[in-house]
C-alpha cells in the first residue's frame, strides 16, 4: 500500500495533505471536487479520511468542555486575586 | 457572587469586560475570570509538568490580565489575548520546548502510523470510554502537539486566533495541527493493538 498511488488525478499523499482543509470545508471548489473524486475511488483514503474526521469531531464532542475547577483551586485563585470565592456570602 | 453581578455584566462580551476591568471594574473582572478559568486552567495544564505549576500559571494569568487589561487592544480576539497571557505564564516554569533540529517526520510515515492503509481505522473510537481514551492519548503527546489540539480542537479557536497565540504563521499552524492529530491517532492506534 503506497501513498503515491494516483486515483482521479490525485495521489493519496496529496489527499492526506488536504484532509484538514477538506474536513473544515476550506478547499476551493475545484480542489474539493478532486479530493471527493479520489475518495470515491480509493477505499484506503476514504476509510482513513472518515476516521480522521471522526477523531477531530470526537475531540470537540468528548473533551470540548473543560472540567470545572475543584473547589480548592477555585478558592486559592480567588484568594490570589484578592477576592472572596464566588459562592461565599 | 452571581447575585452581585448585573445582567449587563453577565451578557457583556469579553472585550467589553476587559475594557471595564481596565478601568477598575471588579465585577467585570470577576465575570471574566469565571467565564474562562476552567479553559485557561486546562490550557495551562497542557503546557506544564504538573497540577501545581498549572495552578500557579492560572493565578498568574488572571493577575496579569487584571494588571494589564488596559493594554488589550480590541478588536483583536479577547480569547486569543487571554490564551497568550496564559501561555507566557505557563511557559515560564514549563519544561524546555522540544528541539526542532531533527528532520520533521514525513507526512506519509505519520499517516501510516495513524492507521492509513489499515483495514479499520474506525476502530479507534469504538468501544467504551472514548472520552477517557482520548484524554489519555492527548496526555501522552508532546506539549507542542497537545497545546495546538487543545487550542484548535478543544477550545475551538480559529486558525487565526491560534496562530496568534502560538506566534506561528497560519500555514505553520495548520501543519503543526495536522501532524499533532496524526500523532494522536497513532497513539490511539497503539493502544488498540
Ligand atoms: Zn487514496
Amino acid at each position: 500500500m503506497k501513498l503515491d498511488r494516483e486515483v482521479a488525478g490525485l495521489t493519496c499523499a496529496r489527499v492526506l495533505e488536504h484532509l484538514p482543509d477538506f474536513i473544515d470545508g476550506r478547499l476551493a471548489p475545484a480542489e474539493r471536487a478532486s479530493v471527493e473524486a479520489h475518495l470515491a475511488g480509493c477505499d484506503v483514503c476514504e476509510r482513513f479520511g472518515g476516521s480522521y474526521g471522526a477523531v477531530v469531531a470526537a475531540l470537540r464532542r468528548e473533551l470540548g468542555t473543560p472540567e470545572p475547577l475543584s473547589r480548592d483551586v477555585e478558592q486559592r485563585l480567588a484568594q490570589a486575586l484578592g477576592a472572596p470565592a464566588s459562592d461565599d456570602p | 457572587m452571581d447575585h452581585l453581578l448585573g445582567e449587563a455584566t453577565r451578557s457583556a462580551g469579553d472585550a467589553e469586560l476587559i475594557a471595564r476591568a481596565a478601568s477598575g471594574d471588579r465585577a467585570a473582572f470577576t465575570e471574566l475570570v469565571e467565564r474562562h478559568r476552567a479553559a485557561v486552567h486546562r490550557y495551562a495544564r497542557s503546557l506544564t509538568k504538573n497540577d501545581a505549576d498549572a495552578e500557579d500559571a492560572l493565578q498568574r494569568t488572571f493577575l496579569a490580565v487584571w494588571r494589564s487589561a488596559a493594554t488589550f487592544r480590541g478588536p483583536a480576539s479577547a480569547r486569543s489575548w487571554l490564551f497568550t497571557v496564559a501561555r507566557n505564564a505557563a511557559l515560564r516554569q514549563a519544561r524546555p520546548r522540544r528541539e526542532d533540529a531533527t528532520e520533521p517526520e514525513a507526512l506519509a510515515e505519520l499517516g501510516a502510523r495513524a492507521g492509513w492503509g489499515t483495514d479499520s481505522p474506525h476502530a479507534l473510537l469504538e468501544g467504551a470510554e472514548v472520552r477517557a481514551r482520548l484524554g489519555a492519548a492527548l496526555a501522552r503527546l508532546d506539549a507542542d502537539d497537545r497545546e495546538v489540539i487543545v487550542l484548535r480542537d478543544l477550545e475551538g479557536l480559529s486558525g487565526d486566533e491560534a496562530s496568534s497565540v502560538l506566534g506561528l504563521s497560519l500555514s505553520a499552524l495548520k501543519s503543526r495541527l495536522h501532524r499533532a492529530r496524526l500523532r494522536l491517532m497513532a497513539s490511539l492506534q497503539e493502544e488498540i493493538r
